[in-house]
């Protein structure tokens, strides 16, 4: 069964042992922040962190690291919290293929039980805000969902958007705003402010966990989140009106900000930690005037953390980012097995493949580096034979440091595009790119003495499915 | 004589600075819901935001790290993103 809503999927995370009450009293700052920080430093299979004794405050419910580990995000699936990063992608892929699953309208929504309005607005009233990191600029929103539309189309529902953008307070009623120019949010504000008028805008904060996974996803302009969400759930996704803008907006979130981008209007914003591992900011960023704030009674707080990876945010990202590549790669070389791009948005790629002939792993390496995603990211391929899993680092290391020969099997090529916020471009936008072959040699390439590999056994899949399973229901 | 820490005002004080660019044009924008334990406060200039029981290098203009810092200078010339477009013709 899919989740409606956070609270749901919170009872399931705590029931599978997968949610951490911190019962002690917190400081707001740093110790939200560094909690949640120290989640992703603590190895495999992470849990949210529930906080409700915040020093200063009466009544705040937080909840960090939803997504923060592989057993968070099998679960937000649905799937069983042992399945493993490949399995986890490839599901992804798979229910991908069912886009689109129409939504369906809910107008009960629990968000209607409380409402600000006019003067009575203030964040600070509804929201108990902190800092994530010493050099952000403020308190930001960074899990939450914004929904707009084409202002020149406003009726088609697939160019409404719902995406995840990084908002700071700057005001009880003002929030700075980051569309990234390539984004659709960007071009819904670029089309308001053409007409010199406000962008209408709301959002949601404490959604379903299917609401994050594809408020990220790089779906086609006129492509609906809520349809793709739909397909993730294997249900349709519930929404309902906002009251104020009229905009669709999940049915289940915890609280539902309305307002408005206002138009033509720039204020200093951030710095923000991003998740490249640096920061950003210092620029002039548009401001969103709220009027609106609907919330459920005893809302919860969900934020996450992100600085120097591995933190939540590349869960959220990780299986967006491998399942486009799969699915170019596939369509034309068919022997790929698995795509792990999951390293800064796929700047580094492992993938695993078997051979036609001698030379192809390269060609494979090479294609993933002219795919859509590959023009602007892949840097650095890894290519693996069939059998070794690309998401199991160990086995990758073992595969480059037995398979390669580094003057035949490392090629570099300069002066390639990737995207201008890659820390080692130079200049900015443009880089040299490195393609290893860590497959084994196939005629006519008969180079190396790879005769009589050992190979697991034909029985240990099986195996380690029972090992995994029982280990589980301990 | 060693330095101490005691003669120094504590940022909830009636006239505090910004730790990030120095403008003294802060206000309260909230207080805690537990009275008396913290205030949010806020630079008018550069909009820079804190808690007043944040670490003293988020608080305090002297801890305030260098490469954080903003000056009236490099908010007049921040980069706007996304620029302003043209207005389209009526």
């Amino acid at each position: 069964m899919p989740y409606d809503d956070l609270r749901s999927f919170l009872d399931t995370l705590e029931k599978e042992g997968q949610l951490l009450r911190i019962t002690d009293e917190v400081l707001p700052e740093p110790d939200l922040a560094a909690a949640a920080n120290a989640a992703g430093r603590i190895g495999d299979g992470a849990p949210a962190l529930w906080f409700d004794r915040v020093k200063g405050f009466t009544d705040a419910r937080i909840v960090m690291n939803v997504h923060g580990s592989w057993r968070n995000h099998a679960l937000a699936l649905g799937l069983p919290k042992e399945t493993s990063t490949r399995e986890q992608v490839e599901e992804f892929a798979r229910r991908w293929d069912a886009f689109p699953i129409a939504p369906e309208r809910r107008e009960d929504a629990p968000w209607r039980e409380n409402t600000v309005t006019g003067d009575d607005i203030d964040l600070f009233g509804v929201l108990p805000l902190f800092r994530l990191n010493d050099g952000d600029g403020g308190f930001y929103l960074d899990k939450a969902a914004v929904v707009s539309r084409d202002p020149d189309d406003p009726d088609h529902f697939g160019k409404q958007n719902l995406g995840t953008y990084r908002m700071e307070v700057i005001g009880r009623d003002r929030l700075a705003l980051q569309p990234v120019p390539v984004h659709d949010i960007a071009q819904h504000l670029r089309t308001a402010e053409e007409q010199g008028r406000d962008l209408p805008v709301a959002i949601t904060l404490g959604n379903d966990p299917v609401v994050p996974l594809v408020a990220g996803m790089p779906l086609r302009y006129d492509q609906s989140e809520y349809e793709m969400a739909g397909a993730l759930r294997g249900a349709p996704m519930p929404i309902a009106t906002a009251p104020h803008t009229g905009l669709d907006v999940p049915w289940g979130a915890e609280v539902v900000i309305e307002g408005v981008v206002e138009s033509r209007v720039r204020q200093i914003e951030g710095p923000f930690g991003e998740f490249t591992g640096h920061y950003s900011g210092g620029r002039r960023m548009p401001v969103i005037r709220i009027e609106r704030i609907s919330y459920r009674t005893d809302p919860i707080f969900e934020s996450l953390y992100l600085g120097m990876p591995w933190t939540e945010c590349d869960y959220l990202v990780g299986p967006n980012t491998c399942v486009p590549l799969l699915k170019q790669l596939r369509a034309e070389f068919p022997e790929v097995r698995a795509v792990n791009a999951m390293y800064t948005h796929g700047l580094l790629v492992i993938i695993s493949t078997a051979k036609r002939y001698g030379g192809f792993a390269k060609a494979v390496g090479m294609r993933a580096m002219t795919t859509p995603h590959g023009l602007g990211y892949v840097t650095q391929v890894i290519v693996v034979d069939e059998d070794v899993d690309p998401f199991d680092l160990p086995q990758v290391m073992w595969a480059q440091s037995a398979k390669v020969n580094p003057k035949e099997d490392v090629v570099i090529i300069p002066n390639l595009s990737v995207v201008e916020l890659a820390p080692a471009s130079q200049p900015a936008g443009v880089t040299s790119k490195m393609i290893i072959d860590a497959t084994t040699p196939v005629a006519p390439d008969v180079r190396g003495n790879f005769g009589t590999p050992a190979k697991d056994l034909p029985e240990t899949a099986e195996w380690t499915a029972r090992l995994r399973s029982l280990l589980a229901q301990r | 004589m060693h330095s101490s820490d005691s003669g120094r005002p504590e940022a909830a004080d009636a006239s505090p600075v910004c730790p990030r660019c120095a403008d003294t044009g802060v206000s309260t924008v909230a207080h805690s819901p537990v009275p008396g334990v913290w205030q949010v406060l806020q630079c008018a200039r550069c909009l820079y935001m804190w808690r007043t029981t944040e670490p003293a290098r988020r608080t305090r203009r002297e801890d305030y790290p260098l490469q954080f810092r903003l000056t009236e200078h490099d908010i007049a010339t921040a980069t706007e993103v996304p620029a302003v477009p043209a207005l389209r013709a009526r």
